[in-house]
């Protein structure tokens, strides 16, 4: 460590950890008005077609019961749930409040609003529903097929796209190698429900509360709906129990916002888990077809992907997704010629959006299966294979353009080959007896922010209080991941005060300047700059009260422990509470600063794990036994809650590898009962697992810090497939690999398939 | 119909459905919204509270069933706002993010250690095998409820301090704020008059004299 | 409040008070064991029941007692109780290892075994387990008649059971096993713990030390077909073999035919034939009666 910090690095509880220890912290979800109603979705039971009658009759004159809203007296002008500016590009505004034409199961047909919710669930039941009923398209293959119906005017297709960068070298002699890889729907899992509380006042504004990644496009989308200035409608973020992308896009909040603007009342709209995993977003299923050449000696010559999206019933936020997904692969790897199609894909399933990695978790699992095909042909070790192809630090990426930055991905590789005794465990045989083991690796990339591909900045602003505290405003969005705690260790560090003498509060469009929300691995590279700098503009003013007051230039004082300090003066020092003190009595408070922070920069975070599996060929269960991730963090902020996060991240790619997928069945239904049988992993599945900081640094992250919440579960599926296919000499690249395509490997046999 | 619960130690008559689940009468009747519904259908656990001394899914369960009965909420942990040592060591493992399912998990916690004191690892993940959590991959809590069994391993996180506390450490010589103050005094017309006077600040006082109230305005001894 | 409804609830602590209460009881009355299953049921828009019986209060159904030879379940004992039991534990094994294979701890502290039954779910470990152990069930009616029948007359099929509306299960009674009788359950979820069975398999088997034979084998295979069932062929075949590698693999090959007899043509069927094998196989190793065996591989 270069610089010496004093609570950089440090390890902290979440800000709030004590409420929620106790349970007093109000979520989304305990929140209350007085006079609420309580609002009921009905949602569509048939994947796709034309809503021909609804009678909400018996449903209205049911006591308690104030109003129910479909098409028919809903505003039907078309709105994107992703869209975080007015007129940005690739909006699809494709979806509406209520659906005529239903194109999922669990497409939004109409709402009940009623006193209270036991009532809106009875009346709920109680609306009656006709459909005409269209022929509905459930996978890709059956969306792109000739005369497949139309989900959407213009078709099936919605989104395709292509690059290629770089120069196709001279592949006489090289090794070709193609492989097909494909990753489910996969729901987000939060364990709190998606909420959203608004109120529509008499005066015609709106205040909504909600558990949403981003305030400001929340706002944007709810007031254009419902055709108010937007200085009338004040959207403020409450607390959430996890979100993982599930909560990025704007779902809930217009139908809610709408339903308290006609009714003229608060209005709480709670969704049960069913209707959070069918009626909200999932992770889009991706298949990813990699051809690459290679020399003999395992030099990248070409890598071509062609990867499809299945983007379900509405746009969401896919395209954009599937564009991404295009940029994982030169993060990581060298390659002279890089060439990549996508397509993101209409069909008569769940809507696909915004997941944690938005992208990188698909594409690094067929990519890093991929990679292992290709040592295996060439009888590489999968490290030493990757190692010969791996980014270097300060390489550009070839396609964005962009400088990686300080890319310290095969040090994670090196290290954490011989912290894993990776040679050693690869090197044992998996066994002939019924518990096969092996050992799998895969590394894994993502950016800082959205910088290259979207406008990139932060606002915040930083004041002293009267008695020496400091307060930040910012919007921040906490989803669980310690981003306020991180602002307030980075405003601490610069300020030389304890971070928790440093209020820092959560996004409020009335009150909290703006910022796009904790999504795109954006909050600690480009949001904690903000805050460092901002931090620094408030240390100059310090400094400056300060020179005067103790009448000592500038260049002679530091701030360190609450009080500035006359260097090698252990004597002269004014606390800063006194130095609010005294220049108030000649101004008003005014040791404060406001900052606009640009990005300029968006270089890679990486991480590289391991994963040691046994499986059972007898039942097809995989046991995950050990686990290392190796993570290039550039710098710790908050090193305890980094590795919560890797954890974290961690059970999540488990679940993707080996047990999560939200299926439909012919008649476009998920046929899942909750928690009951969509599995994730719990406390007696998951192994140890190790994580390992490599901390190099990155020039304009704050102290060097990079971001960490995605890269976290970007690689993990992929180390696991890895490791069951070392295990047993197999070829999967069907994700998830359940007990059945296990064995129906081992058997030779075709997996039958009872859903989509 | 009318109900009788004995929560936390308190008795409550409550006004319910009788087919209202524990659940629903804990948060919207007895205001406990500690304990959250994360699925309705007995799988996250988040909902899990203590009834008669052992851990239940509290969505799955009527109100009616509870009668009679001592149910703990985490509500319940806390004593006279010290919190229970299960709940400290989440804090000082890092075992809680985004928290939704901690008061589940808490309460599982505090049911396995009421029966067994000393629970193994597999015991522990066993009886926290219904407690789902989607932040934390479990092993901080896993971690966290060993230490709260007399096993320690290396603290997660580093606890905050008092901030008050921090906040009063930190003192300007008395010296240095008289000349500060001087300066001030020097560059405003309008100081109020007696500005450098020890007591005209809240905080000037001079430590070593004892006949100072630190009433502002007040000379009487000291500087 | 809109929301009034006129269930009723009756909580009877007696027998006595029990069948009042069933003598009440109509089509739409509804018994409230546990909770686990019900409660979820009756969040079902119209679900209401006229009548609701919290059989909570009714202590002398908890117990677990026995009677000269027979083991003597009180259909609300919890699945917890049934994992601890020192009777259950020492004779009726394979009972113990089911309930503390049912769903998580909170689900074990209050299902019971009553309830499990009631419910009837293809996939209820404790029907499993009741099935080897050849377990009769007791009932009481509205009219204070107490009956007693096989478990297979009481559990139809899937979700379905012959108990009427005003009939309640008060006991299960089966022969305990003795000494020399030994008895495993093995189950196969979608993952490790808190899982509904895909496969289930309970067996009993008495070992005869001295002719070195197992006598008296009962296996009965569970979440496949309507109900758990004994697979009789396969008792058969096991009958007076000595424990060795051989009956193992019969055992599994056994397990595998009966698995494809009991759902022919269902898409679950080539998975579940094949893990059929390592369900056979962990069961057979709890019995403990030699070395662990594997299943052989070509």
């Amino acid at each position: 460590m270069i610089q010496d910090l004093q609570y950089v690095g440090g390890s902290y509880p979440v800000h709030d950890v004590a409420q929620k220890v106790t349970g007093e912290l109000v979520y989304g979800s305990d929140f209350s008005v007085p006079g609420m109603l309580h609002a009921k979705l009905i949602l569509s039971t048939i994947p796709h077609g034309i809503v021909t009658r609804i009678d909400a009759a018996s449903a209205e004159a049911l006591p308690g019961v104030v109003k129910v809203f479909s098409h028919e007296n809903a505003p039907m002008d078309g709105f994107s749930r992703a869209r975080i500016h007015p007129g940005q590009d690739m909006s699809f505004y494709d979806e509406t409040l209520f659906s005529k034409h239903v194109r999922f199961v669990g497409d939004r047909v109409a709402a009940v609003v009623a006193t209270s919710r036991a009532t809106a669930e009875a009346a709920a039941a109680l609306v009656e529903v006709e459909y005409e009923e269209l022929p509905a398209v459930l996978t890709v293959d059956q969306a792109l097929a000739d005369g497949a119906p139309a989900i959407h005017e213009g078709g099936n297709l919605l989104y395709e796209h292509e690059i290629e960068k770089g120069e196709r070298p001279d592949l006489a002699g090289a090794v070709l190698v193609t492989t097909t890889a494909s990753t489910p729907r996969v729901h987000h899992a939060a364990l709190e429900p998606h909420v959203c509380i608004a109120q529509g006042h008499s005066t015609g504004g709106m205040t909504v509360w909600t558990t949403s990644q981003g305030v400001y496009a929340a706002r944007t989308v709810i007031a254009e709906l419902l055709g108010l200035e937007y200085h009338r409608v004040r959207v403020m973020k409450v607390p959430m129990g996890g979100s993982f992308g599930g909560k990025t896009e704007y779902i809930i909040e217009p139908v809610c916002a709408f339903l308290a603007h006609a009714t003229r009342r608060p209005v709480k709209l709670l969704l049960d888990r069913e209707e959070c995993m069918i009626a909200t977003m999932v992770r889009p299923a991706t298949t990813t077809t990699i051809r690459t050449a290679c020399t003999l000696d395992g030099e990248l010559l070409d890598f071509e992907a062609a990867t499809t999206l299945d983007s379900g019933g509405f746009a969401a936020s896919t395209p954009d997704y599937s564009v991404h997904m295009c940029k994982k692969v030169t993060k990581l790897y060298r390659v002279p010629h890089y060439q990549h199609q996508g397509r993101a894909v209409y069909t008569n399933t769940p809507v696909g959006g915004a997941a944690r990695g938005w992208g990188a978790p698909e594409m690094t699992a067929a990519t890093e299966i991929h990679m292992d095909r290709v040592a295996a042909a060439l009888r590489l070790d999968p490290v030493e294979f990757r190692l010969k192809n791996m980014v270097e630090p300060q390489d550009t990426d070839l396609v964005t353009g962009l400088p990686l930055g300080e890319a310290r991905v095969r040090e994670c590789l090196e290290r954490g080959a011989v912290a894993f005794d990776w040679v050693a465990r690869r090197a044992r045989p998996a066994g002939r007896g019924r518990i096969r083991r092996g050992v799998g690796v895969a590394a894994g990339a993502h950016k800082n922010g959205m910088f290259g591909a979207f406008p990139e900045a932060s606002r915040m602003g930083l004041k002293m209080n009267e008695d020496g505290t400091f307060e930040l405003h910012a919007s921040l969005h906490e989803v669980g991941c310690g981003i306020v705690t991180t602002m307030k260790v980075i405003v601490g560090e610069v300020l030389g005060l304890h971070p928790d003498l440093i209020a820092a509060g959560e996004a409020d469009t009335a009150t909290t300047p703006f910022d796009y929300g904790t999504y795109g691995s954006r909050v600690t590279y480009v949001v904690g700059e903000c805050a460092r700098v901002v931090a620094e503009r408030v240390k100059e003013r310090l400094l400056a009260a300060a020179s005067d007051l103790l009448q000592e230039p500038v260049e002679r004082l530091v701030v360190r422990d609450g009080a500035v300090r006359v260097r090698a003066d252990g004597e002269r020092s004014i606390a800063y509470r006194d130095i609010a003190r005294l220049t108030e009595m000649r101004a008003v408070p005014n040791i404060a600063a406001s900052t606009t922070y640009y990005a300029v920069s968006n270089p890679a975070a990486y991480s590289v794990q391991f994963a040691e599996v046994e499986v059972d060929t007898a039942t097809g269960l995989t046991a995950v036994t050990d686990f290392l991730a190796v993570a290039d963090v550039g710098r710790a902020i908050n090193r305890g809650m980094v590795e919560a996060q890797y954890q974290g991240g961690v059970q999540m790619g488990i679940g993707y590898a080996l047990y999560e997928h939200l299926d439909v069945d012919g008649r476009g239904r998920a046929g899942i009962d909750g928690f009951k049988n969509y599995h994730i992993a719990n406390a007696p599945e998951m192994p140890p697992v190790r994580v390992e900081l490599i901390e190099a640094g990155e020039e304009l992250g704050p102290f060097g810090a990079k971001s960490v919440g995605e890269i976290a579960t970007v690689p993990t599926a992929g180390a696991v497939v890895n490791a069951v296919n070392n295990a047993l000499g197999t070829e999967l690249s069907d994700l998830p690999l359940t007990p059945e395509k296990i064995l129906a490997a081992l058997h030779r046999e075709e997996v039958p398939c009872s859903s989509c | 119909m009318q109900l009788v619960l004995t929560v936390n130690g308190m008795t409550h008559e409550v006004e319910a459905r009788p087919t209202a689940r524990l659940l629903d009468v804990l948060r919207d009747q007895l205001g406990l919204t500690g304990t959250k519904e994360g699925c309705a259908e007995g799988e996250c656990g988040a909902c899990t509270v203590i009834v008669g001394g052992k851990a239940v899914n509290s969505c799955v369960m009527l109100a009616v069933q509870a009668r009679g009965k001592e149910i703990l909420t985490v509500e319940g942990l806390a004593k006279e706002g010290e919190l229970d040592l299960l709940q400290q060591k989440f804090v000082e493992y890092g075992a809680v993010q985004c928290g939704y399912c901690t008061p589940g998990m808490l309460m599982s916690a505090k049911a396995l250690l009421m029966g067994n004191a000393v629970p193994s690892e597999q015991d522990i993940r066993i009886a926290l095998a219904g407690n789902l959590c989607r932040c934390t991959g479990y092993s901080a809590i896993v971690a966290a409820v060993k230490a709260a069994s007399g096993r320690e391993a290396a603290p997660l996180m580093e606890l905050p301090g008092d901030a008050e506390e921090l906040a009063a450490e930190v003192t300007t010589d008395p010296d240095t704020l008289a000349a500060a103050c001087e300066v001030v005094e020097a560059e405003t017309e309008d100081a109020p008059a007696g500005l450098c006077e020890p007591g005209a600040l809240p905080g000037l006082v001079d430590p070593y004299d004892q006949s100072q109230s630190g009433i502002p305005g007040e000379t009487e001894g000291g500087e | 409040m809109s929301d009034v409804t006129t269930t009723e609830v009756l909580t009877p602590s007696t027998r006595d008070e029990l069948v009042a209460a069933l003598a009440r009881a109509t089509p739409r009355t509804r018994l409230l064991a546990g909770g686990t299953d019900l409660v979820r049921a009756l969040r079902r828009p119209g679900a209401e029941p006229d009548l609701l019986v919290d059989l909570s209060g009714l202590d002398e159904l908890k117990a677990v007692r026995l009677d000269g030879e027979m083991l003597h379940v009180g259909a609300l004992t919890t699945f917890t109780q049934l994992q601890w039991d020192p009777l259950v534990r020492e004779h009726a094994a394979c009972l113990s290892l089911a309930a503390a294979q049912v769903g998580s701890a909170q689900i074990r502290n209050a299902g019971t075994l009553g309830g499990n039954v009631a419910n009837a779910s293809p996939c209820a470990d404790g029907v499993t387990a009741l099935t080897a152990l050849g377990a009769e069930v007791t009932t009481v009616d509205g009219a204070g008649a107490a009956k007693t029948r096989p478990l297979g007359e009481v559990v139809l099929g899937p979700n379905r059971t012959s108990l009427r509306h005003n009939e309640a299960i008060t006991a299960f009674a089966f022969p305990a096993l003795g000494p020399d009788q030994r008895s495993a359950f093995s189950k196969i979820g979608s993952r490790t713990a808190v899982s509904v069975a895909r496969l289930s398999c309970a067996l009993a088997v008495r070992f005869d030390a001295t002719a070195a034979a197992l006598a008296d084998v009962r296996i009965a295979l569970g979440a496949v077909g309507e109900a758990a069932f004994r697979a009789l062929e396969v008792e058969r075949a096991l009958e007076g073999r000595p424990a060795d590698e051989e009956t193992a693999r019969l055992f599994a090959e056994g397990c595998v035919a009966a698995v494809q007899g009991s759902i022919p043509g269902r898409y679950s069927l080539p998975y579940k034939q094949h893990a059929a094998v390592g369900l056979a196989y962990d069961a057979w190793n709890m019995l403990a009666l030699g070395a662990p065996c594997e299943p052989a591989w070509a």
